[in-house]
């Protein structure tokens, strides 16, 4: 079985947080970042797509609109790889707590929205760690397209115009991403990924968010 | 003539040689590739890590000590998907011989040597058409590194030194290049490589190459 359905077994804890873009995740994670600093804990941050390996390379190749499906797949697991190892694994084993904006689990909504196999997808990234808790922020794509795009076009990939679904970026957008969205919807039973609902306020979401979080550490014998 | 069945559903042939560093493979490549231009074959070559997306990524990576085996492995995979989808299937969807330095089964070697679990590896590469013909260039650790030593030189990545085996050189080369092999050898029955003695001269090893492939080109399955 794939070490994603496992748990793990460091001394750290690993949180990420999915759903897609302008769901808030990002604020969350930030807010919960500054909190777990100012009660004195060891926190990391990480971010999907910044590895110093590869994440240049994409986003190049993203805008010379040069990747298929497959590719996509591969350098984003590249990428998520190299942070796997450098950057989270370490961190976990010194007792951090792990901040992570996206993790394996957008690669499987995104890339088998694109078409590519779930069970291929889910192969490839069978060496991530399990998270101690995932939250998947849920918003309907229309919303998140008004947040993300007031002042700008969606682009290429993030609107799925690869997949040539329409030749219009904002209704290829509301398109993909509500496949994107079918497939977190999926995965929230398959990897238990607690769901909050992106309208709620900022306030209400991250009060939610720490108390599970408290729970998940005292659980482990960390005060709080 | 009996009919030729391929082993994927492209009108072209596919055809592969393997073998570690320094067997010879590129040298028969262009052999075979003049040989069947010659009989008037519309003929296309790709090497590995050539990829226009990743391989410039591949070598920068190397040289700065930026890789581990996941992400060695991860990374040439994805230049083998860019190729296989941007060279490899349209020239055999138009019915070419696609001639390949390399393939799928240097990507297994290499990454179960690094120590990747083989049912990983086989899982990155599972979407990838099987070859109609897979040519393996049989060569003796010492023969090899007499060549590698007396042309190119040892390098880094081909001694397995990224491998941690030996800190020395020549050692290394040793121990990594054994541990391919032994992969290379448990590959030849389970894929029907055709195995060729290496130390035979470039001439010898060429005329079986090109009478297996003349094999296949005179059951019409080209013309």
């Amino acid at each position: 079985m794939s070490k994603l359905t496992e748990k793990h077994h460091y001394d750290g804890t690993l949180v990420c947080v999915e759903g897609i873009d302008g769901s808030g995740k990002s604020t969350q994670l930030a807010l919960l970042r500054d909190w777990l600093k100012d009660i004195g804990k060891d926190v990391i941050y990480t971010e999907w797509n910044s590895s110093e390996l590869i994440s240049q390379t994409t986003k190049l190749a993203k805008k010379k609109n040069m990747l298929s499906p497959r590719t996509f797949s591969l350098l984003h697991a590249v990428d998520f790889a190299d942070r796997l190892k450098q950057v989270i694994a370490p961190a976990l084993k010194a007792g951090f707590i792990v901040l992570a904006d996206r993790y394996a689990y957008t690669a499987f909504a995104r890339d088998v929205a694109r078409g590519v196999d779930p069970n291929w997808v889910r192969g490839v990234y069978d060496f991530a760690i399990k998270p101690d808790l995932a939250v998947y922020f849920d918003i309907d794509p229309k919303t998140s397209l008004e947040r993300i795009c007031s002042n700008r076009a969606p682009k290429f990939y993030e609107a799925g115009m690869d997949l040539k679904i329409s030749n219009d970026p904002y209704e290829s957008y509301v398109i993909f991403q509500s496949r994107v969205i079918e497939e977190y919807k999926k995965m929230l039973d398959e990897f238990g990924i607690v769901k909050l609902d992106a309208n709620d306020t900022i306030h209400k979401k991250q009060v939610e968010i720490r108390k599970m979080l408290k729970t998940i550490l005292q659980n482990k014998g960390v005060e709080v | 003539m009996e009919q030729f069945k391929r082993k994927h559903k492209y009108n072209g042939l596919l055809v592969v040689i393997e073998g570690t560093d320094g067997s010879g493979k590129s040298t028969q490549l262009q052999l075979l590739k003049k040989s069947l231009q010659d009989q008037c074959y519309g003929v296309m070559v790709s090497e590995w890590k050539t990829s226009r997306l990743i391989a410039n990524v591949i070598d920068d990576a190397k040289e700065r000590n930026l890789l581990n085996a996941t992400t060695y492995s991860l990374l040439y995979a994805a230049d083998f998907a860019d190729r296989l989808e941007n060279q490899i299937i349209p020239a055999l969807k138009s019915g070419f011989v696609v001639l390949l330095d390399r393939y799928y089964y240097t990507a297994l070697a290499r990454d179960v040597v690094r120590g990747q679990n083989i049912d990983w590896v086989k899982n990155l590469y599972d979407y990838a058409p099987e070859p109609d013909l897979v040519f393996y260039l049989d060569m003796p650790v010492d023969t090899l590194l007499k060549r590698i030593i007396g042309t190119t030189g040892l390098d880094f990545y081909e001694s397995g030194r990224d491998v941690g085996f030996s800190t020395d050189f020549y050692k290394s080369f040793g121990i990594y290049q054994n541990k391919c092999l032994e992969q290379y050898n448990q590959m030849k029955s389970e894929y029907g490589f055709i195995s060729i003695d290496g130390t035979k001269s470039i001439n010898e090893i060429h005329e079986i190459m090109s009478n297996e492939v003349q094999k296949i080109l005179d059951t019409g399955i080209l013309d």
